[in-house]
This record gives structure tokens, C-alpha cells and sequence, in this order.
């Protein structure tokens, strides 16, 4: 297995796993078999979101998923956000542990904190180097839109 | 004279977050010894129905109100408005920073509502009492509730607001149906009480409160749209938006929300076309449609949703969107921009985006 990539967010190094394929709402999707596949959030996200407090699904397994379609919510301790499909599939299964216990997506986003898995079609996911592309596009944006709404909101650590 | 008891109602945590519960409960036990509060429990606010005794107890209080909600204190306030409730709008010191608090001045107790408004305002007489809504997602433990609650009644009294004209709470005889479900494992209430108790939440021996009054009757979920009307400028955009009847104007033409459970579950799209953020949907996930005071110092938390890929585009184009995915569930056809649509919107672009604009348009080219 090859190194991982690690994209820099200030200080904090988010880990990419090279063997993992990726998904532009910052979910990684490892790659199963029959056609069954394994998401979570990358740690960029988590560091984005910081510790998760809530999650909250509004789907069942056996549904159909349209691509971005809103599946559920999650609130951490800086921010809320909605979840979306990464991809449209058919869901096989939600991670009940990290639903009993969401700290899990802080501690092993890679492992343990796996969120849902889907029977899809992922040749649309970016590979490693594609994914670092893209955070490194986005980065700029996505800082000052956390730092103003941090300022504004009083958040600022 | 003795000072009158201040009111605190606490609007329960509509889900069974064991968390937010269990916050609920360290408050009311700890308010519960103190003969100066009166002390009530509801369910959401924001889910009483007009007939629920949650409700009927409230528009019977009088005297200076607090109310600890999970809702952001704006919310929580225009929908007690909605419902009569009506007082002067308390400013909460809980979650906000030390230095915005000092510029913070007490309103005067000959004042009306803030001043530098555009809005229309409350209709009818607004009685000389505060009521302070509280954000319960301000508070990290039980302790700075009560210490907010302690500085508010401080507040109350150096006040010297005269006692309004007509009855006072504590001439009121609400019906107290006290299930006690906050302090049942306690022991010191049993799990069901039906009666009427002379005085309410009194024990007779000690003349101590011993259970808060609640009214937990079922509250099935409601969605609707909450006014605010320190903002809103009578402008109609959201009556001629709304194709689901829920608005209307009363008698001087103000605008009102007639037909509450007409509204469509989820959609918020009449928040987003009003120019002056006046329509709220408290249980929205955007805190901005939800009643938070951007920018005022809250710990409101940031959406990243638009980062972890919600929908971008304007606010009219997501609100027509989603008016037409309702009709569209309502078997009616969908009407796109054909119908209601804001003039002022032609000339959008006119406007000079502010700090958020720029933010947003930022990352709607992140092209997720």
C-alpha cells in the first residue's frame, strides 16, 4: 500500500488514504465487492466540522439515492451541515454503531466511523491525486467563508 | 410590597436528546426550590397547538416571563407574539461575549420596541413586560442558565416596571395538570396528578415548590412560518408567493399567518423571497432561516452544508424550486418564476452584495 497523501489545512495535515477513492462532498468511498461500496467522511471534513456531536439519517436501507440528494443531518461542535448522497446507489446498510456513537467519525474517520454503504456506480469518484487537486482549488474559498462566518458568529477560538 | 415571582417556562427539546433532557431537568430542579420563581414546563414552543393548556397558560401569565427554549430567541419570541403573548423583548446575556455585553443597555421601561426598526411591529398594545427568550443551545451547563435567570430577575426589579393593570400572575388560576415527568424519579411526585391543587407546584407542609407545572400534552410536529414583526414591512411579497393559502391580512390589512398547517413540511421558500429576513422557520437547519441573529454575537454554528454538497443558487431560484416540488406533491402543476415573484428581484442585481454574497458566490464556483 502507498503512502498516503496529506493535504495541509494551516498546521493540521488531512490524511488521504491512497487506496481510497473520493467524492467532491469530501466523503472517501472504499471500493467493495459486487458492486457494494463503503463511505465516510475524509478528514478533511472532520477537521472542517470538528467534533461531532449529532447525526441524524433520513434514510432507510433498500432506498434509492439520487446523487446529492439530502440524506441527513449533522451537527458538530462548530457547525451544522445537511449530508448528501456522494453518489446515486441503492443503500445497503447505515453504520448503527457511529449512529449510537458519532465520536467514532472523530477518531477513526477512516475505519471504524464509516458511515453508510451503497450499491453504486463510482467511476465518477476522483482517485487520490484527483481529490488532493480539488481541495487544493477549494481551499481558498472555503477558508474565508469559515473565517467570516467564524468572526461573525464569534467563534473564533 | 413584595417583588412578584418571575414566570419560567421551559419549551422542551422536541426530540428525546438525552442531553438536552437532561439539561431541562437540572434546571427545573434547581429553580424548584425557589420560591420566587414559578416554574412550568411545555412542550415545544414552536408545536403548541391553539388549544394546548401549554399555550393557555401562557397567555395567562402577566408578570415578566422567561423562556428557556431550544430555539433562537427571536423564534421563540414572535411565536409566543403570534400566539398574544406579547411583552417587551428582554435581551439575554447567555452565549454572548463579554465585550458585546457592556454595550448593551437596559431598555427603558417607557420604550416601545427598538427604535431603529423598519418593521411595522407588534399589532395591538404591547404590555409593559419583558419576556426573555432563552436559547438553551447557548448554555453548556445548567449553571449558566441560572445565573442568567438570577441576573434577569435583578434586572426585572431595578426595572420597577409597575404591575400592569387588571389581574397578576399570581391571581391567576391556570388549570395544573401536573404529570411531574422532569422530577418523578425523584420521588417526590407521583407519576400522574389530575386534580387541582389549591396552590399549584406548593407543597402544603413546607410552602416549598415542589414540582414545576407541566403541560405535556401531545404535540403532534408543526411547520409554519413565524413573523417577525420588528422586521417585516408589510410589503405582501410572501402573500403573493405562497400558493398554499397560508398568509392572509387581518382587518388593517397587516399581514398574517392565517392558515398555519396549510404550509408545506420543509419548505422554507417564503423566508427566502421576504427582502427583509422577516419570516422565519424556527426548526430549519440554516440558522438564517431559523431565526438566528447573524452577526449579533451568538454561538450560532456555521452551515457547511453548501461545502458538503447542498444545493447552491440563488435564494429565488431554490425558493421557486422547492414551491414547485410542493405543488408538484400537492398533484397541481408547477408554476417556475410565472407566479408571485418579487419585482424587486429583476433589479437584484442592482443591489451591492454584502459580505455573505461574496462568500456564497464563492463557493457555488467550488463546483461540487
Amino acid at each position: 500500500m502507498s503512502e498516503p497523501r496529506l493535504f495541509a489545512m494551516g498546521k493540521y495535515l488531512a490524511v488521504l488514504p491512497s487506496e481510497l477513492r473520493y467524492c467532491k462532498n469530501h466523503m472517501w468511498c472504499r471500493v467493495g465487492e459486487e458492486g457494494i461500496h463503503t463511505f465516510g467522511f475524509t478528514s478533511y471534513a472532520v477537521r472542517l466540522m470538528r467534533d461531532v456531536y449529532f447525526l441524524e439519517w433520513r434514510i432507510e436501507a433498500g432506498q434509492f439515492l439520487s446523487a446529492r440528494q439530502e440524506i441527513g443531518f449533522i451537527e458538530t461542535q462548530k457547525a451544522t451541515s445537511g449530508l448528501y448522497a456522494p453518489v446515486a446507489g441503492e443503500l445497503i446498510q447505515l453504520n448503527a454503531e457511529v449512529l449510537q456513537d458519532p465520536s467514532l467519525i472523530n477518531v477513526d474517520c477512516y475505519g471504524s466511523g464509516w458511515l453508510f454503504q451503497l450499491r453504486a456506480d463510482i467511476s465518477e469518484t476522483l482517485n487520490v491525486d484527483q481529490y488532493h487537486a480539488h481541495l487544493e482549488s477549494g481551499w481558498e474559498p472555503t477558508q474565508r467563508l469559515i473565517k467570516a462566518q467564524m468572526n461573525k458568529l464569534g467563534l473564533e477560538e | 410590597m413584595t417583588h412578584r415571582r418571575l414566570t419560567v417556562v421551559i419549551s422542551q427539546s422536541p426530540g428525546k436528546h438525552p442531553q438536552k433532557r437532561s439539561l431541562e431537568e437540572s434546571i427545573v430542579a434547581a429553580l424548584l426550590g425557589r420560591p420566587e420563581y414559578e416554574v412550568a414546563v411545555v412542550p415545544n414552543l414552536y408545536d403548541l397547538g391553539p388549544d394546548h393548556t401549554g399555550l393557555l397558560f401562557l397567555q395567562a401569565v402577566r408578570g415578566n416571563l422567561v423562556v428557556l427554549s431550544w430555539l433562537y430567541p427571536r423564534a421563540a419570541f414572535w411565536i409566543l407574539d403570534r400566539h398574544g403573548i406579547k411583552g417587551h423583548f428582554g435581551q439575554t446575556r447567555l452565549g454572548q461575549s463579554e465585550d458585546t455585553t457592556e454595550e448593551r443597555e437596559t431598555p427603558s421601561s417607557e420604550g416601545i420596541e427598538p427604535q431603529s426598526t423598519p418593521g411595522i411591529g407588534p399589532s395591538g398594545e404591547i404590555p409593559n413586560r419583558w419576556i426573555y427568550p432563552l436559547d438553551l443551545r447557548d448554555a453548556e451547563r445548567a449553571e449558566d442558565v441560572l445565573a442568567e435567570i438570577e441576573r434577569i430577575t435583578l434586572e426585572c426589579q431595578q426595572r420597577h416596571a409597575p404591575h400592569p393593570e387588571g389581574n397578576t400572575a399570581s391571581t391567576v388560576s391556570p388549570i395544573w395538570v401536573s404529570l411531574g415527568l422532569a422530577l418523578q424519579r425523584n420521588g417526590s411526585v407521583p407519576a400522574e396528578i389530575d386534580h387541582l391543587p389549591a396552590h399549584p407546584g406548593v407543597s402544603s407542609d413546607t410552602g416549598e415548590p415542589s414540582a414545576p407545572a407541566t403541560f405535556l400534552g401531545p404535540t403532534p410536529r408543526r411547520w409554519y412560518p413565524v413573523i417577525d414583526y420588528s422586521r417585516c414591512t408589510n410589503c405582501l411579497e410572501c402573500l403573493d408567493f405562497c400558493l398554499f393559502g397560508v398568509y392572509g391580512v387581518d382587518a388593517w390589512e397587516r399581514i398574517l399567518v392565517e392558515n398555519p398547517d396549510q404550509c408545506k413540511k420543509g419548505c422554507p421558500a417564503c423566508s427566502r423571497v421576504c427582502p427583509q429576513q422577516a419570516i422565519m422557520f424556527p426548526e430549519y437547519k440554516s440558522p438564517a432561516i431559523a431565526g438566528a441573529e447573524i452577526g449579533a454575537g451568538g454561538s450560532v454554528k456555521i452551515d457547511l452544508s453548501k461545502l458538503f454538497g447542498g444545493d447552491g443558487g440563488d435564494a429565488l431560484s431554490l425558493a421557486v424550486a422547492e414551491r414547485d416540488r410542493e405543488l408538484i406533491n400537492a398533484g397541481r402543476q408547477a408554476v417556475g418564476m410565472s407566479v408571485g415573484i418579487p419585482k424587486r428581484q429583476a433589479h437584484k442585481a442592482d443591489q451591492p452584495k454584502d459580505e455573505l454574497d461574496k462568500l456564497v458566490d464563492d463557493l457555488d464556483n467550488l463546483g461540487l
